[in-house]
């Protein structure tokens, strides 16, 4: 989507200088934080306890990564975390695509019911469903399973990927699936082949958002997953904590760790949107 | 590492009189004499080892509890220990909520477990832990630290074995009350003066720092502060609250001093716990500081500490006419009371808090003994001679009110409290924090 | 809820003129024209069974339980009735943790939405590097939350990077106390929340643009309007659903913010940043009293119902708008 041009010739370079200023700034906003995390990550324990912040870690070192994945032993966390959160919002998107299409394309009695229903299961607080969901799944013998948690987190993903892929599927033009439909294809086969392709700046979002939820989730972590080898990142990080020491360069590293390949996912992915988009504009 | 050389007189004495017991038992005479046993049976199955649970929060330094744990599973034949490791203590509502639903379903899923020592008295009165006079009884009480016994004994039975202590004390600049001609403050007022000096001369920026951030450790500090007036929060009736009483509201009055007329203290401190209160000292930018036993590590080690080398510790001024009180903190062994095998619980126990082993608690994780005795082990001395000097910090402490409801009781103070302080209202809120306890209590 | 498509629709076909589409659609009725009735219900099913397994069963028990005296310290378990309510009506921390919440969320969402539709704007534009930004904007989301909150308690402390620049720039005298205040913690928190959460109403509203057909733009350009009126008049409008939306799954999130009051402040100083999560938390977790905690929630649950529901006025009355 190009920017409108002005009347006005003038207006462009100043337009386009207060534009990259913009740009600059919010990446900057974004990154700051990190960029702190990343050099913290690399600063000798004498230099993080200084007030003055040293901005560039020179010399820097490896000690806070060595302590991450040699001492700490950090690798299993993030296999964990890989598999249940992987899981969980592969489940979880395939049904909220199903649940989502048929509520906005398909003739579902009570559609107001179901959307209702979903907002309404959503908005319970986190911390009350604790204590009775760790009592079912006691009994379920889910305790301390890449299942139960991985469950877990699907019902906790559902609401917010239902909802965006809603949005998005009625916003796709009936046209295409109904051209799909005379071509002879079942709903399925036109949700699958046309209406995704199309909807894919929706489903991409719904998938990060519910794989960067669940990737931070701590509290049910923490009280469903009750052994050290099944445990999951974000309750790693918070075991890094002794009783009174607070290893700053530690967790900075394994907080790098554990955020870049979310970046890498999110670069990956915000290609194939804007390929997408521009297909079809150009298509038209 | 093998199992030390008995010592005469000690409790190993007596293990090993359980060890040999039990040892008659499994060799299938008859059925064991061992008062100390009480209605548990099944204790040591015949052949084979009996295997217990015991449940820690994650504590660890140069070795883990796990380690240790290990160490007594390899110097004995009769008991196995299952290790099962909760959070750290870092995260201790988390630790105790697993503590109570394993605990609250009375199946002795976990026969031994380590608890705050701010727990005892509520898992006492739900039942949850075993009383342990019967094993335990006043010869032994009276080898660890008063104070200690005091907080592990509800309506008086004992219900937990202490393990380590940990107290708040003070930690002065050395070099710069030298320079200053000051002497180590005995009166928070003798304090407040001496800190006023070191700030007038540009010395520290901050001249003494402590902890008010609404959380558990604000009653801590509250403890010390309240107790070194002769005051406290809930009378040992248990029932009685005296936090409005006037010795409490001068103590409270003067916390908020420090930061209001005094000047001494930092605002920020109403936002800090322990790590980042000690953070300007071991900086170099604080002239006093009242903290647990773990700033000493901190504030020795160079590559981090700009002081190292210029600390000195202390035990926490006193009001005139009282005397100084040290909050007790640190974890304590317990046994459920719904465990099925109780005896070689019993047994596990007795080890881990000897002497011998309270030493290797103290050299390889650094958690300071509840035994006077072990402070004057010669290896303590070499390994960690500042762990020496907590001894008589201990010898004063004090603990937090021990009450079932502790744990309610405490967000109540800590609202209450970090009110007072915050808008200079003390007594008004002293008193409403008194009749919020006394509906909790009922 | 409204089915119909309530966008012009365009896309890969020519443009065409959107009033004959839409009524096209109310003339057909059910596209299909055989009846599927079971199909649709299938395809929800699975959706259904999962968000039911999960979390109903909870959420009634918290509802249940809320009318129960139920404690696990007191080990008491038994129907009170409205016992719980009146305390919470007389609990004059629960009004003031309540209060607070509302803040919180009412200019959390409200931040976020602008700054998120002004980044998501940004974005939408074709620049170089425009990739390696949208990654960029989606880091402060991917940070644990955990690790944030710390981050962000360091940053305020006395001795924090914020204080340093404002000393050091000179624009105040002396370290400003951002955390040990009642007037300037809970704004502290909702700096850090925005911070953190910007980029997850960005990316919503940034989907929700890039839906909005380009052959617009080009029509708009024709006719000489500019920048500013096109996206008044024309993005604006048809982003509404999807904004209105996205600020009510942001507002139902805020309401029920944890992490970061209870790892900063722990809910104070003096309570100022006591949310209804992080009371509530206290209540079951500290207190271990069930009953009254799940009363909480229910208050909770109650107050998002109430949000949710005013939302929904506004998003139907937009729809509807559109016919």
């Amino acid at each position: 989507m190009a920017v409108l041009a002005s009347s006005r010739a003038w207006k462009r370079p100043l337009r386009r200088s207060a534009f990259g200023v913009l740009v600059t700034g919010i990446a900057v906003w974004s990154l700051f934080p990190f960029a702190w995390q990343l050099i913290t990550s690399f600063e000798p324990d004498r230099d993080l306890a200084r007030f003055t912040p040293t901005w560039l870690p020179v010399p820097g070192t490896l000690q806070h990564y060595r302590n991450v994945f040699v001492a700490k032993d950090f690798a299993p966390y993030i296999a964990n975390s890989l598999i249940v959160d992987v899981s969980a919002t592969a489940v979880a998107l395939v049904f909220a695509a199903l649940a989502a299409y048929s509520i906005a394309r398909l003739p579902l009695p009570g559609k107001g019911a179901v959307l209702g229903l979903v907002l309404a299961v959503s908005m319970f607080p986190q911390i009350s469903i604790v204590t009775p969901l760790y009592e079912v799944m006691i009994r379920l013998h889910l305790i301390d399973t890449y299942a139960g948690l991985s469950g877990v987190y699907i019902g906790l993903a559902l609401p917010l990927m239902v909802y965006i892929l809603w949005g998005h599927f009625r916003t796709i033009p009936r046209e295409l699936d109904e051209a799909a439909r005379i071509d002879g294809a079942g709903p399925l086969v036109a949700l699958w082949k046309v209406v995704i392709p199309v909807a894919l700046p929706g489903v991409v979002p719904a998938a990060l958002l519910g794989f960067i939820a669940s990737w931070n989730e701590l509290l049910l972590a923490l009280s469903l997953m009750t052994s050290p080898p099944r445990q999951t990142i974000p309750v790693g990080i918070a075991n890094f904590t002794g009783l009174y020491s607070i290893p700053w360069g530690d967790i900075a590293a394994a907080s790098v760790v554990v955020t870049v390949p979310l970046v890498v996912l999110v670069l990956i992915f915000q290609k194939r949107i804007v390929e997408g988009v521009t297909a079809g504009a150009v298509k038209g | 590492m093998s199992v030390p050389p008995r010592r005469d007189g000690s409790p190993l004495s007596r293990r090993s009189f359980v060890k040999g017991l039990g040892a008659v038992v499994a060799a299938g005479a008859a059925a064991p004499a061992i008062a100390a046993c009480g209605s548990s049976s099944g204790a040591v199955t015949s052949g084979g080892k009996t295997t217990i649970t015991f449940a820690s929060a994650k504590f660890f330094a140069q070795k883990t509890i796990g380690q240790i744990v290990e160490e007594y599973n390899n110097a004995q034949k009769l008991v196995n220990v299952q290790f099962q490791q909760l959070p750290t203590p870092s995260q201790s509502t988390e630790v105790h909520q697993q503590l109570v639903q394993a605990l609250s379903e009375r199946n002795g899923s976990i026969d031994v477990f380590t608890g705050d020592i701010i727990w005892i008295s509520e898992f006492a009165a739900a039942g949850w832990s075993a009383p342990l006079d019967s094993y335990f009884g006043p010869s032994v009480k009276a080898q660890y630290f008063p104070g200690v016994i005091d907080a592990c004994t509800y309506n008086g039975a004992m219900h937990a074995l202490p393990w380590y202590l940990d107290a708040g004390m003070l930690y002065y600049r050395k070099d710069l009350l030298d320079a200053a001609g000051l002497t180590v403050p005995t009166s928070w007022s003798e304090l407040v003066t001496g800190a006023q000096k070191l700030m007038a001369a540009g010395k520290v920026t901050d001249g003494f720092n402590w902890q008010a951030k609404q959380a558990e450790v604000l009653v801590c500090d509250l403890v010390e502060f309240i107790g070194s007036n002769g005051g406290s929060i809930l009378a040992p009736d248990g029932k009685t609250v005296t936090i409005a009483e006037p010795n409490a509201v001068a103590a409270v009055q003067f916390m908020a001093d420090t930061f209001g007329q005094a000047k001494v203290t930092p605002k920020a401190v109403l936002s800090w716990d322990e790590v980042p209160s000690e953070l300007p000292f071991t900086g170099g930018k604080a002239g006093f500081l009242r903290n647990w036993s773990f700033v000493w590590t901190d504030a020795q080690n160079t590559s981090s500490s700009s002081v190292a080398g210029k600390v000195g510790v202390t035990s926490l001024p006193a009001f005139p006419g009282g005397k100084n009180a040290a909050c007790l903190g640190g974890y304590q062994f317990g046994m459920n009371a719904s465990s099925t095998k109780k005896s070689a619980a019993i047994d596990f126990l007795t080890w881990m808090s000897s002497p011998a082993t309270q030493l290797k608690w103290a050299t390889e994780l650094g958690l300071a003994p509840s035994r006077p005795s072990v402070y004057t082990q010669p290896e303590l001395a070499q390994v960690n001679p500042f762990m020496v000097k907590l001894q008589d910090i201990f010898t004063g402490g004090t603990p937090r009110p021990k009450t079932p409801k502790y744990s309610q009781i405490s967000l109540a103070i800590q609202a209450g409290v970090s009110a007072a302080l915050t808008t200079g209202n003390v007594e008004s809120n002293l008193k409403s924090t008194k009749s919020q306890i006394e509906q909790i209590i009922g | 809820m409204v089915t119909r498509t309530a966008v012009p629709s365009s896309g890969p076909p020519a443009g065409h003129e959107p009033a004959p589409r839409r009524a096209r659609y109310r003339r057909q009725g059910r596209p299909g024209g055989k009846p599927r009735s079971f199909g649709p219900i299938l395809l929800v099913l699975p959706m259904l069974a999962s968000l039911l397994a999960v979390s109903l069963y909870p959420v009634l028990r918290t509802i249940w339980t809320a009318f129960r005296n139920t404690s696990l310290e007191a080990q008491s378990d038994s129907f009170t009735g409205l016992a719980n309510l009146r305390h919470l009506e007389q609990d004059a921390l629960f009004w003031k943790a309540w209060r607070q919440t509302l803040e919180f969320t009412a200019v959390t969402t409200l931040a976020e939405t602008l700054l998120g539709l002004v980044i998501a704007l940004a974005l939408g534009q074709a620049f170089r590097g425009r990739g390696l930004v949208r990654a960029a904007v989606l880091v402060p989301w991917a940070i644990p939350t955990v690790v944030t909150a710390r981050m962000f308690s360091w940053l305020f402390d006395q001795g924090g990077l914020v204080n340093y620049l404002l000393v050091r720039t000179h624009l105040v005298g002396q370290p400003v106390n951002f955390l040990g205040s009642t007037t300037l913690a809970l704004p502290t928190l909702m700096a850090a929340d925005i911070w953190k959460t910007t980029p997850f109403m960005a990316l919503l509203l940034l989907a929700g643009l890039q839906v909005i057909p380009t052959s617009l733009a080009e029509a708009a350009r024709i006719d000489g309007a500019s920048a500013w009126k096109y996206f008044w008049r024309v993005r604006l409008p048809l982003l509404m659903p999807t904004l209105l939306v996205a600020a009510l799954l942001r507002a139902l999130d805020a309401f029920r913010v944890f992490d970061l009051p209870y790892v900063v402040t722990g809910g104070g100083p003096a309570s100022s940043t006591q949310t209804m999560s992080t009371y509530a938390y206290n209540v079951l977790f500290s207190g271990l009293e069930i009953g009254y905690g799940s009363a909480i929630a229910t208050a909770m649950f109650i107050t998002e119902v109430l949000i949710a529901g005013a939302f929904g006025v506004f998003i139907v009355r937009r729809i509807r708008q559109e016919d």
